[in-house]
């Protein structure tokens, strides 16, 4: 309760409550009782714009009210979304008293449900379910990471009910919620606190440095052999609790694991695929970890590369690597959700900016390579882990993406890795712009064709000098499409490009409302919905012709919308880069540059979805344009996500790409962005 | 009878025939200085609202074929919004409807939303009443 806490004392007064309810006559009546009770109150009487303005402002409330029936989205709906993104309590309410109803309600995380007509009585003790969950936060902080097997409990937990939720929408949302909380603990990890934060916990910003202090802590021990406590020995680093490490391993596992499916779910020639082709996206927050802070150094990443190429998928000593395909493969379809699953895209990123979206896509192709450097300071969807690859490397995904388009030989590939810079910013390319990607050269280390380094100005800065190639970031005219014509998105965050380009029929793509767009987008689609590709960014569109995906884009966007050539499997994950972001410390572009997205989780079966599944959009538009389209605002903003630098998983697709000003306008309330209902997967159907 | 009179006589009457209940006294207790129109604001947007979910029932039931879950969204809305201002026998109607739909029964529902659609306008035109009145209370020249 943020803003509880700043006005101290006097909580619950002032308790910052968002209502949401399709009936104004209800919304009226509690708005006058909330008042009464003197909080502070936010009325909306759309699901969809709520949650972009929770996305827009995750602290600037203490508690959702939300109706259940609504709509333009089901309450249960927005109930998850909001406790995957932001944690927040949520408390339904209904005129709807059937048991299995409020069941539901439960089982998707609420915490109360509430009967219409609302008493008085039961609005004034609301303000309990903040302080509950705020104090089971922090218990739950408290003790996480504190044993390895915890730890190692953690994925394999996640796993599981990412596995559940797919397979089970209704009782996997406990679990998601579960998750969720746990998410949340290892993120606060992350999070960034100010030093002389008077938070309680406190909290590490897993910088560059310290990542690469890790990861070569980890390579030092070898991966199977990399507990907590070694790392922390190894690191050295004063003041890093074991805890920090645990829950930072945690969340790198996962971020392997899911190249390791990337890996083994496409058709890499350097990788042996293994594992079910869906990969999952990686789990941004190993990205944003990664990128936390910026760059990661080549030589880290080429290290951890080295050592992610070198081991086959099953090599990598990934626990619960089954899992990870379990919930790539939940991730990928059954869920409507997709954001939970996050397979790629994890929870809705946020991302500032998604114009790297367009990486993602590739990233699967990549072959998983860890490019952890590609987190640019978005927070790339990596919140959690979300595609990770698209995120991290992106010049690695879309080199290996490229490459695998291309059919390189291996060594580009390795080649490329090695090179790969660490960007910052959502941007996942690497330091090259989009032209430098033609077909003819292969991939150059730098370039990543999928990754369209928007232009948007903060993108621009963290583009170290060091790029070998001329920067993509920035560039403004569209890149030479690297695979027979893609045309990465130059612009900013690109992730819609995919969707709207349909004219927005494709779910989720619509960068507008860019929050709304949540990697779940991604992770929707995979009920046939735009795959993954669609994440607002746009990420690793296929090949075709970009400049599909929006029908609003400007020219900038369309033109430069790359794709990978034949797979499009575009991570919903790494347009999305905020969600949870802030909590990696990842970098956070001021244009939002978008965060991660998470590789397509499934490369290969975005690529086809893309085709397929898109609500009015033809798939293919995606593909090709998405990849790299970055929405473009001029800003190099992803449009896919989020406006505001939130990068919200294609899902909710917003159609314009770009919207006029840099903070993608969460226009949800006026619904116009949310071309089909149900490409957030939401249709009321869970 | 003065109209402040004739207000507080219609409202006893409409809580005795069951056509409200206390929530509407709580509303009744929300108005405050803060919010002096309080009372009239929410049940005007009742009255548009519930005729306008009655015109969707009407439409929806219209169909050759019934989609029942969404008929299900619109009755327990209205009925959201008649519990929330008190509309006792509304809410009641509807609770009914809601079974019918549970039944997919369409002769049900139709015949359920003629009885919602009766009492809907046998409270509205008595909100109108009570609007008038106390605009003239508050001094205002009635309305038509």
């Amino acid at each position: 309760m943020a803003a509880a806490e700043a006005r101290g004392r006097e909580f619950p007064v002032g308790m910052k409550v968002l209502v949401v309810d399709d009936d104004p006559t209800c919304l009226l009546v509690l708005k006058r009782m909330l008042l009464d009770c003197r909080y502070d109150v936010t009325t909306c009487p759309q699901a969809t714009r709520a949650l972009t303005m929770l996305r827009e402002n995750r602290r600037g409330f203490d508690v959702i009210i939300s109706d259940v029936h609504m709509p333009d989205m089901d309450g249960f709906r927005l109930l998850e979304l909001v406790g995957l993104e932001m944690d927040l309590p949520v408390i339904m309410m209904s005129a709807d008293s059937r048991t299995d109803i409020v069941m539901k309600g439960i089982k998707h995380g609420a915490c109360d449900y509430l009967i219409k007509p609302v008493r008085m009585e039961e609005l004034k003790n609301i303000w309990q379910h903040v302080v509950r969950k705020k104090i089971n936060e922090n218990k739950d902080h408290e003790h996480s990471g504190s044993l390895d097997d915890t730890d190692r409990n953690r994925p394999t937990n996640n796993d599981n009910e990412y596995a559940s939720s797919a397979n089970d929408g209704g009782d996997g949302s406990w679990k998601s919620q579960k998750k969720k909380r746990e998410k949340e603990d290892d993120e606060t990890d992350l999070e960034n606190g100010d030093p002389s934060s008077t938070s309680k916990k406190p909290r590490v910003v897993w910088s560059v440095e310290l990542h690469q202090q890790f990861v070569n802590a980890v390579n030092h021990l070898g991966i199977d052999k990399a507990v907590p406590k070694k790392i922390l020995e190894l690191m050295n680093v004063p003041g890093l609790t074991r805890e920090n490490v645990a829950s930072h391993l945690q969340k790198f596992r996962l971020y392997l694991k899911r190249i390791a499916q990337h890996h083994a779910g496409i058709p890499h020639p350097f990788v042996a695929p293994a594992s079910s082709a869906k990969v999952a996206p990686l789990g941004g927050l190993e990205f944003q970890a990664l990128a936390a802070s910026g760059q990661i150094p080549p030589q880290a990443l080429a290290a951890l590369q080295d050592e992610l190429l070198g081991r086959p998928t099953s090599s990598l000593a990934l626990p619960g690597r089954d899992q990870s395909s379990l919930r790539l493969a939940a991730i990928k379809g059954n869920k409507p959700h997709g954001e939970r699953e996050i397979t790629f895209g994890q929870p809705i990123y946020k991302c500032q900016n998604n114009t790297y979206g367009a990486f993602s896509q590739s990233s699967p192709a990549v072959g998983g390579l860890p490019s952890f450097a590609a987190w640019p300071n978005n927070k790339l969807g990596m919140t959690d882990s979300p595609s990770t690859l698209g995120n991290v490397g992106n010049s690695q995904n879309s080199n290996m993406l490229l490459h695998e388009l291309q059919q390189q030989p291996d060594t580009l590939l390795s080649g490329t890795l090695h090179n790969i810079d660490v960007k910052p910013s959502g941007v996942v390319m690497p330091s090259q712009s989009l032209n430098a990607f033609p077909a003819s050269e292969g991939i150059s280390p730098n370039q990543n064709p999928l990754i369209i380094p928007s232009q948007s100005p903060s993108f621009l800065a963290s583009i170290p000098p060091s790029m070998k190639h001329e920067p993509l970031l920035g560039s403004p005219s569209p890149s030479t499409s690297l695979l027979g014509g893609l045309d990465m998105v130059n612009q900013a965050s690109t992730s819609q490009p995919l969707i709207s380009s349909h004219g927005a029929n494709l779910p989720g793509l619509k960068n507008r409302s860019s929050n709304a767009m949540p990697s779940p987008g991604i992770s929707n689609f995979q009920s046939g919905n735009i795959p993954y590709v669609v994440n607002q960014n746009a990420i690793g569109v296929s090949s075709r012709p970009p400049g599909v995906l929006k029908t609003e884009s400007t020219d900038s966007l369309s033109r430069s919308y790359g794709y990978i050539g034949g797979n499009t499997s575009v991570d919903s994950g790494l347009l999305s880069s905020q969600s949870k972001n802030p909590q990696y410390g990842l970098l956070r572009s001021q244009n939002d540059v978008s965060g991660s997205w998470s590789p397509s989780q499934d490369f290969d079966s975005f690529g086809n979805s893309l085709g397929q599944g898109h609500p009015g959009s033809t798939s293919s538009n995606f593909q090709s344009s998405t990849l790299g389209k970055l929405p473009d605002q001029g800003r190099g903003r992803n449009h896919g996500f989020v406006g505001k630098g939130t990068c919200i998983p294609s899902r909710f697709a917003v159609d314009e790409v770009e919207s006029p000003t840099n903070n993608l306008s969460h226009s949800i309330g006026n619904s116009g962005d949310i071309v089909n209902p149900d490409i957030f997967g939401f249709s009321g159907q869970m | 009878m003065s109209a402040a009179n004739q207000l507080a006589a219609l409202i006893a009457n409409m809580f005795a025939t069951g056509l409200l209940d206390d929530q509407f006294q709580q509303l009744q207790m929300l108005q405050d200085p803060s919010a002096p129109n309080f009372v009239s604001e929410v049940v005007t947007l009742f009255c548009q609202d519930g005729e306008r979910i009655i015109g969707e029932l009407a439409k929806q039931l219209d169909k050759p074929s019934v989609d029942f879950d969404r008929v299900d969204a619109f009755v327990h809305q209205l009925k959201g919004s008649s519990a929330s201002v008190g509309a006792l026998k509304v809410k009641n109607t509807c609770i009914q409807f809601c079974e019918l739909c549970q039944q997919k029964s369409k002769d049900g529902c139709l015949k359920t939303l003629e009885t919602v659609r009766i009492n809907f306008y046998e409270l509205r035109g008595k909100f109108q009443t009570m609007l008038q009145l106390e605009r003239q209370v508050n001094g205002f020249p009635p309305n038509n």
